[in-house]
């Protein structure tokens, strides 16, 4: 039901003539991609510093508060990029994305994270600033920031791996895969 | 020492001669001479364990590929909280000697993870990015943004505050972004190309 | 000239030569970036001209 649900948006958004457009443009599409790449680097690159005050292995003499405070908004924009971007490659290939085996956990994941990141937040400001100046953050932070970490690793993980073709539907003679990746047509289409 | 034999100004006259040999270099017949001697190393890369894990095992390959994108996520980091502070945009409050030093040790680790998982990338492909011109770019990026971070920049930002021209240290700090964004944006270009 | 006032003058030329030497440098990164992507970007304008006019 919410499979073919999802696949039908798909279909529609693969008839468009954007999305034609874009997987047919070269340099657009390499364009789009490599943003979606390159904002790692704002992303996630001010995420790991935070999180890494956190755990005590980065910039430990400034305070921790500081640190998240001062990087959480280009923390942010980066994000926002990511996500524009990360939308434009999956209208651009809508119907193998929709039964990506690895958008999808990647997706659960980034839900879950979004918990997590909301959780820390609030952990954050209640837990003060008594600790600002001690190189490690408190466990209950420690274990979000540490959460937060692998669970970024496995999602940069996934987007990689979307683009291999190794369990696409057409390949898998798992049931369990083409459950999880919703299959009900293959993957050749875009 | 040796090099102080040039005078007081021996690290100008050496990022000077540094540059007009790289430029001599590139313009020069040498490149294709030094391109074409190079293909039997490129050659040999893919004979490598590196190579054959690389060629023969994508879920290893991907792995490391993801790897590579988490040291470019660190390095990204360190690189923008270091020089959005020299350009005044981050952390202000904060001593700026603290800010880049600390930075600097997240970004040496940063680019070791990046040259270890990137060694192990090109053996898997070592034919396919011999020819293209991209990724030779991307080194000298790399091998210019290395050299310029550790030769060039560091000794200035290691330098108490005022000592060095502001103004200075802000085109130090532009520059850094440029190469290092560079570095990066014409690694990503290589997996489109070939 | 005292040891100290030696000391001093050889510490600031120092200053100069790495504040001269990261000048160039930076500059060439500078000069090489506007010329490495204002190239590529004139080549996509160039391919983009010859398929749509």
């Amino acid at each position: 039901m919410l499979n073919e649900f999802i696949y039908n948006i798909a279909v529609w958004l693969d008839e468009t003539r954007w999305s034609t457009m874009l997987h047919e443009s070269y340099y657009m599409y390499n364009w789009v991609e490599s943003t979606h790449v390159l904002t790692l680097m704002i992303s996630l690159g001010m995420l790991f510093l935070i999180e890494l005050r956190m755990l005590g292995l980065a910039l430990t003499d400034v305070p921790a508060s500081r640190i998240a405070q001062r990087l959480n908004l280009p923390m942010l924009v980066g994000f926002s990029l990511m996500i524009i971007t990360g939308i434009l490659l999956v209208y651009a290939v809508p119907v193998r994305s929709a039964q990506s085996v690895w958008l999808r956990i990647k997706m659960v994941l980034m839900a879950g994270l979004l918990i997590n990141a909301i959780l820390f937040h609030k952990k954050l400001k209640a837990a003060g600033t008594d600790w600002d100046d001690k190189p490690r953050a408190p466990r209950n932070l420690r274990i979000g920031a540490m959460l937060s970490f692998g669970g970024w690793a496995i999602v940069v993980m996934c987007g990689r791996f979307i683009a291999y073709d190794w369990f696409d539907c057409q390949y898998t003679d798992s049931e369990f895969i083409a459950f999880v990746a919703g299959c009900l047509d293959d993957q050749t289409r875009f | 020492m040796p090099a102080s034999l040039l005078g007081p100004y021996t690290r100008t006259i050496l990022v000077a001669a540094v540059l007009a040999a790289t430029l001599a270099f590139a313009l020069s017949g040498a490149r294709v001479e030094v391109h074409t001697s190079l293909l039997p190393v490129f050659e040999w890369m893919e004979t490598t364990w590196f190579g054959y894990i690389g060629k023969t095992w994508g879920a290893a390959f991907a792995t490391v590929e993801a790897v590579h994108l988490l040291g470019l996520a660190l390095l990204g980091g360190s690189v923008l909280v270091a020089e959005g502070r020299l350009l005044g945009v981050f952390l202000t409050d904060t001593d700026q000697g603290v800010i880049t030093a600390r930075c600097n040790r997240t970004f040496n680790i940063a680019l070791a993870t990046l040259v270890a998982t990137g060694v192990f990338m090109a053996c898997g492909v070592a034919l396919k990015i011999y020819y293209l011109p991209v990724y030779w770019y991307k080194m000298l990026a790399l091998g210019g943004g290395a050299s310029f971070h550790y030769l060039v920049r560091q000794p200035l930002v290691e330098r108490g505050p005022g000592e060095v021209n502001p103004w200075l240290l802000k085109l130090i700090a532009v520059a850094s972004i440029m190469v290092w964004f560079t570095v990066a944006a014409t690694g990503r270009w290589i997996g489109f190309s070939g | 000239m005292s040891e100290r006032e030696q000391g001093e003058a050889r510490e600031k030329s120092k200053l100069i030569d790495e504040q001269l030497a990261a000048l160039i440098a930076g500059g060439s990164v500078a000069v090489f970036f506007i010329w490495y992507w204002s190239g590529q970007i004139q080549s996509v304008i160039e391919l983009l001209r010859l398929a749509y006019g």
